[in-house]
């Protein structure tokens, strides 16, 4: 028998940093700890992709030589090319982005700190299993980093195969930094499952009382999604890696067509998992998009049923449609009608969202503080990537834009710009209560202008660079396409300049403010459970259920 | 509410002096209280039918190709890790406390879903209920008085509960003339 505790509950922090950050099996901590890994990521990520628009900024190859990398530009005759290197920093920027920041920022940190509190769970179903999650991401992570440095192929450091791994281009890459690279994909994997599992069990299992299915807030209902996304496509992917690793390394043949291997094959298993990718790393974003916009409008999310079942359909159709990333591989004209139509239908669930956002905002009190900015960035952004995405669906279009830079400005648009605008978004907007400190408004203002001015003047020339032809994935190009790159090369400054600005001012804040915030920083429109809690909350929440009437607000139940 | 009564405890006040435990006389009232759990049994089979099949949306076009054989223990072991998984949420949820009185002796049995059985009887007649409203380690925290030990009930429930249950035994142990 439970003997009575009666004791007084001064209930304080007693842990120490390093029991706190690298034993936690803190929801919370461990959301903390997922952002700044991934944000450190996203930096290596980022760096990458500048030195590449250094490279790409004039015709010919002044900074990437055999001779060496340069940081300063070589004079004519004094660089060969090194094509290796530029094909390990796509690929390290590539795997890096979709595996090691976009999810862990949005999945991981966001989900795992936000996702229990508003469904008033006191931690995670599995709080052991999630440290573990965690740690393996973070090794994933380090792999990553040390595949760009192992030995590899062309004699040189770095596997230049890109992220995607196709075969026979993956199968015949020497050294081993291509193993190390699929098995920091595969240690992602897992991470990525074991915290999918988790997440389901907890909103399954452990939602507040009353709190049915259809009454759970929004982001919660993405984080949902998104776990049953990953744990759908994820197995998947680590199964075909895994084919690819015995390829390498004990002869068999399962996608290598010297032995009579398909690789076609391969890029549709591929391609099974990268779709539903890319709405994983959309999807928790839209949940955190749909709380700013009802915050800062001063009215409940329009739509609240609509947006729900708009989640679950893309979710849904994200599985059927991913060979329109494959349509020249010699596909029969019904198949290529089939992927073209079901991609377009994939318009409709997310016009439900865009148009109810909208909705929301319509007959609101619209307040431009910095994290609706960013709402309204991603909205336009992502609704721009999302028109060229519907040119793109067209079959017949995509034979002439495959493989060009229109390519590169679409997903740029929906995933660069739309997933981390909506990152930010929620930085801006769920700072005050992680940590009890106010960002000043000139700080989210400064950094939105410039990342926002900066990421267009990138990314959208980009779409003029694919019609007039330019080919993706080359270290150099011809001085038809100078302009352009030129432009773009200085949007990625600009960007990359807004980051580091960024970087700097948030650490400020962090060491200078004092904890100010109150519990509820915004206004009464930001109902969810998360902020009846203190900011910064105390390290265990809810371990009394909470009632239905804090967070049973929305009328529509 | 996770908490239920076999019968209503504001019944007709019990004759005193009479001893029904020992005899062996059914139990004046008896509780079983578990924790909150919000998803339900046939929702589980939903969710395990609903990822097998649409994890076999991929597997099926491989079907005669020595791919499946690579791919089928990655898919199947997601399947089986969910499984496992909502097992051991509703596992650690198994905790149960059962409360039955008679009228010579109160007895509480908690099933702990990992570790022993915990046990606790007295006589009613110098039982104690108490709650504490706040300061314990939840609010409305319960707690029975008797046999030189104090021993908490329903600590898992919500506040609210835990008043309607403190009533409730009042009212019952009033029942017992004492």
């Amino acid at each position: 028998m439970a003997d009575a505790a009666v004791h007084g509950q001064g209930e304080q922090d007693t842990r120490g940093f390093f029991t706190r950050w690298f034993m936690s099996t803190n929801h919370k901590d461990i959301g903390i700890l997922y952002l700044f890994v991934s944000g450190f990521a996203g930096f290596i990520a980022v760096a990458f992709t500048v030195y590449m628009r250094m490279e790409l900024m004039h015709p010919g190859v002044q900074y990437m030589c055999l001779e060496g990398a340069r940081l300063t530009a070589a004079a004519v005759g004094e660089c060969t090319p090194n094509g290796h290197l530029w094909n390990v920093l796509i690929t390290g920027h590539g795997i890096l982005m979709m595996f090691f920041v976009v999810i862990p920022a949005l999945f991981g940190g966001f989900g795992n700190y936000f996702m229990p509190l508003q469904i008033g769970a006191p931690d995670m179903a599995f709080p052991r299993m999630n440290n573990l999650s965690f740690w393996l991401y973070v090794a994933g992570t380090a792999l990553t980093v040390a595949s760009v440095l192992a030995p590899g192929g062309n004699d040189q450091a770095g596997a230049g195969v890109g992220w995607v791994m196709y075969p026979p281009l993956s199968t015949n890459e020497g050294g081993w930094s291509m193993d190390l690279a699929i098995f920091a994909v595969h240690l992602s994997g897992a991470s990525s499952i074991l915290g999918a599992i988790n997440m389901i069990t907890t909103f399954l299992n452990m939602r507040a009382p009353g709190m049915t299915l259809f009454k759970v807030p929004l982001f919660s209902w993405s984080i949902f999604v998104t776990a049953w996304l990953i744990l759908l496509a994820l197995p998947v992917l680590a199964g075909a890696i895994t084919m690819l690793l015995t390829d390498r390394n004990f002869g068999t043949t399962f996608f290598d067509p010297a032995g009579g291997g398909d690789p076609v094959l391969y890029q549709h298993i591929l391609w099974f998992f990268g779709h539903p990718e890319v709405y994983i790393v959309i999807l928790p974003g839209f949940g955190i998009i749909s709380h700013v916009i009802a915050t800062f409008s001063r009215k409940p999310i329009f739509g609240y049923l609509p947006m729900v079942w708009a989640l679950i359909a893309i979710g849904a159709l994200g599985f059927v449609v991913w060979a329109h990333h494959m349509y020249t591989v010699g596909m029969s004209l019904t198949q290529q009608s089939y992927f073209m139509l079901a991609t377009m239908v994939i318009a409709v669930p997310t016009g439900i969202k865009i148009f109810s956002w909208i909705a929301t905002m319509w007959g609101g009190s619209v307040e431009f503080k910095t994290p609706m900015l960013w709402a309204f960035g991603f909205l336009f952004l992502f609704t721009l990537g999302g028109v060229t995405g519907i040119v793109l669906a067209q079959a017949g279009i995509d034979r002439a834009y495959h493989d060009t830079y229109y390519v590169v400005a679409h997903f740029h648009y929906v995933m660069s710009l739309g997933a981390v605008f909506a990152i930010f978004a929620g930085i801006y907007f769920y700072f005050p209560k992680m940590s009890g400190k106010m960002i000043p408004e000139w700080i989210g203002k400064v950094h939105f202008w410039t990342f926002f001015i900066g990421t267009n003047i990138t990314f959208f020339p980009q779409h003029f660079l694919g019609r007039q032809g330019m080919p993706r994935r080359y270290i150099d190009y011809p001085d038809a396409f100078a302009l352009w790159n030129y432009v773009s090369s200085w949007g990625a400054f600009l960007s990359f300049a807004s980051f580091l600005f960024f970087i700097v001012a948030i650490f400020w804040v962090m060491l200078t403010k004092q904890r100010t915030a109150p519990a509820n920083p915004w206004n009464e429109y930001a109902d969810t459970l998360e902020w009846t809690l203190p900011s910064p909350p105390p390290e265990h929440t809810f371990e009394q259920l909470p009632k239905q009437s804090e967070w049973d607000k929305a009328p529509g139940h | 509410m996770p908490l239920k009564w076999d019968s209503d405890p504001k019944g007709a006040p019990v004759q005193a002096g009479a001893f029904s435990h020992g005899p062996g006389a059914p139990a004046l009232a008896h509780a079983v209280l578990w924790p909150h759990r919000s998803l339900p049994r046939k929702g589980m089979a939903g969710v395990i039918g609903f990822a097998f099949v649409m994890i076999l949306i991929p597997m099926l076009p491989l079907l005669g190709s020595p791919i499946l054989w690579g791919l089928l223990p990655f898919t199947l072991g997601a399947v089986w890790l969910l499984w496992f998984f909502l097992e051991r949420s509703y596992a650690s949820g198994a905790l149960r406390e059962d409360l039955t009185l008679w009228t010579d002796r109160i007895e509480i049995v908690r099933t702990n879903p990992r570790g022993p059985e915990q046990r606790w009887s007295a006589n009613p007649f110098w039982v104690r209920v108490s709650m504490i409203e706040t300061g314990g380690p939840v609010d409305n925290y319960v707690t029975l008085n008797g046999a030189g030990r104090e021993v908490e009930l329903g600590a898992f429930l919500s506040p609210e509960e835990r008043e309607t249950l403190h009533r409730d035994l009042e009212v019952l142990l009033h029942r017992l003339s004492r």
